[in-house]
């Protein structure tokens, strides 16, 4: 009969191999994907066969009884290590592959360097001591943080390299002289030429930026105007067809904003406002309308009521309740909602096409669309452009950031 | 002289609920009447109609022999504090506190210097002038207690409300405030409304106690004539009783010698 700590014990390194081998598996498979949309069929050939042979490799993970597993699953490891090494030696060579022959050699490499450590082949045995049982306990717990950092950070590098790879990119055609797509990373030399182009003084992208800021800033105006009363009217107010409206605000999120752009168009050619900034003020304000309304109202519904109910015995009216407690206390709401129409006014493209034909009324997203013309595609000048264009955005982030986080509401009530 | 006088009140929601139903109930001057009930029996509804937060369905409440029925909450002289204090969390204590003076208009509004002077008045009287500066959330369940009762105190209410005040602080704070707030009434003589669910608390602060059950007024009168002389079974349970277990407990703890 085996102790309780005999009968728990299995080495960190087996739990992790157990949870990490299936991640390698699956992005051997994507990868192997990626391959095969490149026709690359020996690549493709080589992912699958690694994948299944990882996949082999967890079936086979030593349970601690049976020595045998774990020699058999030495043989798969060095077998994902040939594959690897063969992938890498008959590959392109290009980032994508080196990215998929590491994802094949370092699982290789980790299980095999785990695999035949002292500490493993011992437990794989079947004959560890209930003392040598506990030990190993304790050093799981030792060992567990670092070896869980290890992989999420493996993960998060991914994650930020899939956000960073598409900038750093746009930098480098930003900076490259010549108006060309495509080409090596970072081998030419380096100019700012775009740069001064788009911000010299008689270039259209400030005509643009005008045009851009003047829409944006006004939607958040407009649309917060609108949807902050709204919000707190359906959040605190019981009236006829509350229902109703609140349905027919997410109904009308459903249709693709493709539908409205007729018709719209019709109702702005009728009103003159073709080719105006208010035109687009006006659409993008009522488009995002109905998610503002809900954000807001989510967070109103949040208040206390009785916080109401404190400040009319004080002596406010309606309206100053809202004006003097409400409104302060959902600062944060509001900021993101701010940030939020903001953002859609700024990077709104369709409508924008549409409505403003002449050069001097394009927003920003026009304005460098049209930068890749069918006439000369100044894709330098258009990457340039689209950095200066994000450098507004990170700035109303890093300021709204502040907001984002404040837990202004905390402590209102018993705590 | 102020008087609260609630004339056959009734309140009736939409759905047809009666929660409180056809009440005669007369608060005297300086007194301190504690509205006593189990939950749901519409002590709240009471409390509330009298603060301007609920409609009345029928009948009138005077306060001072003026009827108040449709006069807004700011306008009828009141001072409240809400089971949840409802303190302003944006706002320093000294805000909070003098958040109804500021909002006073036309021949009611005090100059800045006097709002200045009852702030430091009413810290001193809460034992709150090292707070004045922090925002609520740096304060104290008790602490903020403190604010609460200031903040309905300050502008020298007709009638201070109460609504479970105490609910929601420890035994030992609990204990505290009630002998607070006793100490409070005595010293200042406001007449005082205070609802609870908590028969101790009643017999412990009362002037007079008014029970109720199902939206009526079961029996209203001083605590030791409601325990000795119940009116009906409905106050022989839930008073009396309930009292004699905790006498009988303490009994059974410490055996008299």
């Amino acid at each position: 009969m085996k102790s309780l700590s005999q009968r728990w014990y299995e080495p960190q390194e087996i739990s992790t191999l157990r949870l990490w081998l299936p991640v390698a598996v699956g992005v051997n498979l994507l990868l192997s994907s990626i391959e095969w949309i490149r026709n690359d069929s020996l690549a493709l050939q080589l992912s699958l066969l690694g994948a299944s042979a990882l996949f082999v490799l967890w079936l086979v993970l030593p349970d601690g009884e049976q020595i045998w597993k774990r020699d058999v699953a030495m043989g798969k490891a060095g077998l994902v290590l040939i594959i690897g090494v063969i992938h890498y030696a008959a590959g392109m060579r290009m980032a994508i592959d080196l990215w998929s022959t590491l994802w094949l050699i370092g699982p290789a490499l980790l299980a095999l360097w785990w695999l035949s450590s002292p500490v493993i082949s011992a437990w794989a045995k079947g004959s560890l001591s209930v003392q040598g049982a506990e030990d190993g306990l304790a050093r799981n717990k030792r060992i567990a943080p670092r070896l869980g950092a290890f992989g999420s950070h493996i993960l998060l590098i991914h994650a930020v390299m899939l956000v960073l790879i598409p900038v750093l990119w746009i930098l480098d055609v930003a900076m490259s002289p010549g108006n060309i797509l495509g080409g090596d990373i970072g081998v030419s030399d380096w100019t700012g030429e775009h740069f001064t182009k788009m911000l010299a003084g008689d270039s259209s992208f400030w005509i643009w930026m005008r045009n851009s800021l003047i829409v944006s800033l006004g939607t958040t105006l407009m649309g917060l105007a609108l949807a902050v009363p709204a919000a707190y009217a359906f959040s605190r107010f019981r009236f006829s067809g509350r229902e109703g409206s609140m349905f027919a605000f997410l109904l009308v999120q459903m249709f693709p904003g493709i539908i409205i752009l007729v018709p719209y168009f019709m109702v702005m050619k009728s009103l003159g406002l073709l080719n105006t900034s208010i035109g687009l003020i006006l659409a993008y304000s009522v488009t995002a309308l109905p998610l503002c309304v809900w954000m807001l109202k989510g967070f109103f519904d949040t208040v206390p009521r009785e916080l109401e109910e404190a400040a009319l015995l004080d002596g406010c009216n309606q309206f100053q309740v809202f004006w003097k407690v409400i409104l302060p206390l959902s600062l944060p709401a509001v900021a993101v909602t701010a940030l939020f129409s903001f953002l859609a006014a700024w990077n709104e493209y369709l409508l924008a096409l549409t409505f403003n034909t002449s050069n001097d009324m394009y927003t920003l997203p026009v304005g460098l669309a049209s930068l890749i013309s069918s006439t000369g595609q100044a894709w330098g000048d258009f990457a340039a452009a689209s950095l200066l264009v994000s450098i507004p955005v990170v700035i109303l982030f890093i300021v709204f950031q502040k907001f984002l986080i404040q837990g202004l509401s905390a402590g209102s009530v018993k705590g | 002289m102020v008087e609260v006088r609630y004339e056959s009140v009734t309140k009736r929601y939409e759905n047809g609920f009666e929660a409180v139903k056809n009440l005669d109930l007369e608060v005297n001057d300086g007194e301190f009447l504690v509205l006593l009930g189990p939950s749901g029996c519409g002590k709240s509804t009471t409390l509330r109609m009298l603060a301007g937060l609920e409609d009345i369905s029928e009948g009138n409440i005077m306060i001072d022999g003026a009827k108040v029925n449709d006069l807004p909450p700011g306008a009828r002289g009141l001072g409240m504090v809400f089971q949840s204090y409802a303190l302003y969390p944006h706002m320093s204590i000294a805000e909070n506190l003098s958040f109804g003076l500021r909002m006073s208009k036309g021949e009611d509004r005090l100059s800045d210097e006097e709002i200045v002077r009852r702030v430091q008045e009413t810290a001193k009287l809460m034992e709150l002038e090292d707070q004045l500066d922090k925002k609520p959330k740096q304060l104290s369940g008790g602490q903020r207690q403190r604010v609460a009762l200031g903040r309905a105190l300050i502008r020298q209410p007709k009638v201070l409300l109460m609504d479970e005040p105490l609910s929601n602080l420890d035994a030992e704070l609990r204990h505290q405030m009630r002998a607070e707030i006793r100490r409070l009434h005595e010293t200042l003589g406001t007449t005082t409304v205070y609802v609870t669910h908590d028969q101790i608390e009643a017999m412990t602060l009362a002037d007079r106690i008014a029970i109720l059950d199902g939206g009526e007024l079961q029996q209203h009168g001083a605590p030791l004539d409601v325990y000795n002389h119940p009116a009906n079974d409905f106050v022989k349970g839930f008073l009396c009783k309930h009292i004699d277990e905790i006498v009988e407990t303490a009994n059974n703890l410490f055996p008299k010698e």
